[in-house]
């Protein structure tokens, strides 16, 4: 029994080669197959029930099923290996893969015909579990590109076998893959599933001896890539030529972590996204670094230098961050000046297609800008549609925001450096000073924020004069 | 949302530290500034990060700043606070001979190592990299003790911080009228 199916495929194996197609077959060498085959289904089972009882029971109905169809398959295998371009036989393959137990026929049809022999030798001795487990192989086979070239090796060892089939064991050494499995052949066969071991005391042959070793290192070295993969879903996949033992793929990953973080890196620094060259990258980062780090110390020596004491505004700042309410710890003096009527202008000048800048003179008491424009993100930044603004930081238009106060104190010049960089971030720091100034202005009873709404929208409408009493 | 919680910070640690001292030098309020401010950049960050622990430790390991981070911080600063090395010139210094030697052996022997050009070169892009890594990671607070990976994660999160830290500091400094 041992040798029986060898011997079968062997038997098989002969007139395809020579014929060319199954077709030329003849009944009687069909015949005797299939009695072969029978023979060692009854034979077969048995051992199978032997090796996992429990796990059998629902496949046994299959199995005498499949008897028929693993013969038609055996000669589609045949046939295959004669002619590889034959399509209805491989869709009737698809079919058996389709009904039968689990053999994906898109597996196979990545696979050789080659494999397929052999498949069905382990779907013989055990339908299920090996099946799938060689679908999967294969399946995982069309992921990696590297076992793709391992397939095509195989394919062209098919073909040399095709032509010689003595030769089989030295062209097998030739193969860099065939020749890694020798050295772990042993390792192989001991954690090797019992159905194998089961299998491999089927077949004693030489030819099926090199075939259960490819698949057996391919399974094997593909579990083995899929477990270095598997914990982070990076997919890192050995090309050519590359390194595929656990160490170089974790380097891999690495790497591309670090580049990942780069990219982020690049996004985040200014003036990084023309740089290639990771040399080049740091260096800009440390640059960055270092001129921030330098403008913390160069503010915290001017503020140190402006306020002789450090309680410098402090009281205006808490007064906003935790009674935003009320405004009742201004200077009495401060609030007096602002009950002054106030006038808004906004002048669209001109329409400049090339300038961009943006002019800015705020007439207000010193005091109460001063204090608001402390305050920029203490206050709530929604009290104004900042998107209004929007338009103001457009690149074609130059206006000029003069608010006009009994005070004379200018702020042209703090926002003249926003004015050449960030036009966007110009509007937002005009939303917030004027959501300051209202914010001291609440108290008025003339105030009415509707007043500045409005102001938006002539705004955004571009339209020339706009004079606002607040 | 972070600069709100910096500038809360800051402020309160500003507080404290005009209230321990009354009397300072310019010298001494701006080292008071800088460090309410680096304090409150990273306490934002709730020791989630490396940088912002070394840098809670290296101000904590100054006497007289104990209190101020200890009350920045509040209860939960002892947990925080992590030993990070003071970072030293000398490892630069010894790159940078390291070089310099390595240099004057390729100029001996220049010729005949023609053939080993391509190798070098893929080398010295390799120690351009490694070098400024290393000034990276003496950049970053508690840089020195991180692996590469961590490195760029690190200096993500601490560009981030830096950059509201500068903006509130600027808004800050324009806001104060020159006397």
């Amino acid at each position: 029994m041992n040798r029986a199916l060898p011997e079968m495929l062997h038997c098989i194996n002969t007139p395809g080669n020579v014929a060319g197609s199954f077709t030329e077959m003849s009944v009687l060498e069909r015949q005797r197959a299939r009695i072969k085959w029978q023979q060692e289904q009854l034979l077969n089972q048995p051992s199978c029930f032997f090796e996992g009882n429990d796990q059998f029971n629902g496949y046994s109905m299959p199995n005498h099923a499949q008897d028929f169809h693993n013969l038609i398959n055996s000669e589609v295998g045949l046939v295959v290996k004669a002619d590889p371009g034959l399509d209805n036989r491989w869709q009737e393959f698809g079919q058996f893969g389709g009904e039968g137990s689990g053999l994906g026929s898109s597996g196979f049809v990545n696979g050789s015909g080659f494999e397929l022999n052999y498949g069905i030798s382990r779907t013989l001795s055990c339908p299920q579990e090996v099946a799938v487990a060689v679908t999967e192989t294969a399946r995982r086979e069309s992921v990696s590109p590297e076992k793709m070239s391992s397939a095509v090796g195989r394919e062209s060892f098919k073909k040399r076998k095709a032509d010689r089939n003595q030769s089989l064991k030295a062209v097998a050494e030739e193969e860099p893959n065939e020749k890694r499995i020798k050295e772990c052949n042993e390792e192989d066969e001991s954690k090797i599933t019992e159905e194998y071991s089961n299998n491999s005391k089927n077949t004693t042959n030489n030819d099926n001896n090199i075939k259960r070793e490819t698949s057996a290192d391919t399974s094997k070295d593909n579990s083995k890539v899929s477990e270095v993969q598997k914990p982070d879903y990076i997919h890192v996949r050995a090309r050519r030529g590359q390194a595929t033992d656990s160490h170089s793929l974790a380097e891999r990953v690495r790497r591309e972590k670090i580049s990942e973080r780069m990219k982020y890196l690049q996004d985040l620094v200014p003036g990084c996204n023309k740089i290639t060259g990771k040399a080049g990258m740091l260096d800009e980062i440390i640059n960055y670094v270092q001129s921030l780090q330098r403008q913390v110390e160069f503010l915290s020596m001017k503020l140190a230098a402006v306020n002789p004491s450090l309680d410098f505004n402090i009281d205006s700042f808490f007064a906003k961050e935790v009674f935003p309410a009320s405004t009742s710890n201004f200077a009495i003096g401060v609030q007096s000046e602002i009950t002054n009527p106030a006038y808004l202008q906004f002048n669209q000048l001109q329409l400049l297609a090339s300038c961009t800048g943006l002019e800015m003179g705020i007439n207000t008491p010193d005091m109460a800008l001063r204090r608001t424009t402390s305050t920029p993100l203490s206050l709530p930044e929604t009290f104004l549609d900042s998107s209004c603004f929007d338009v103001i930081s457009a690149p074609s238009i130059v206006f000029r925001i003069s608010v006009n106060m009994s005070g004379s104190f200018f702020l042209t010049k703090v926002f003249s450096h926003y004015s050449k960089s960030k036009p966007q971030q110009l509007g937002m720091e005009i939303c917030k000073t004027f959501t300051v100034w209202s914010f001291c202005k609440e108290d008025q009873p003339h105030f009415q924020p509707s007043n500045l709404q409005t102001l938006d929208t002539e705004c955004s409408n571009e339209a020339g004069n706009l004079k606002m009493e607040m | 949302m972070l600069k709100q919680e910096f500038l809360k910070k800051w402020i309160m640690g500003l507080q404290i530290c005009s209230a321990s001292k009354k009397e300072m030098s310019v010298l001494e309020r701006k080292k008071a500034i800088k460090l309410s401010a680096d304090l409150a950049m990273a306490s934002t960050r709730n020791g989630s990060t490396n940088w912002s622990r070394a840098l809670i430790a290296n101000a904590s390991k100054e006497n007289d700043n104990t209190t101020l981070v200890d009350q920045i911080l509040g209860k939960d600063s002892g947990s925080m606070i992590k030993k990070a090395s003071n970072p030293s010139a000398f490892p630069d210094e010894r790159v940078t001979t390291c070089r310099g030697k390595k240099m004057l052996r390729n100029r001996c022997c220049g010729i005949r190592r023609a053939k080993k050009m391509a190798a070098s070169a893929g080398s010295i892009a390799k120690k351009l990299v490694k070098k400024r890594t290393q000034v990276l990671k003496r950049l970053v607070p508690g840089g020195e003790s991180m692996d590469e990976f961590s490195l760029m994660e690190e200096t993500l999160d601490y560009i981030l911080s830096l950059r509201a830290q500068v903006d509130v500091m600027r808004h800050f400094a324009n806001a104060t009228p020159p006397n």
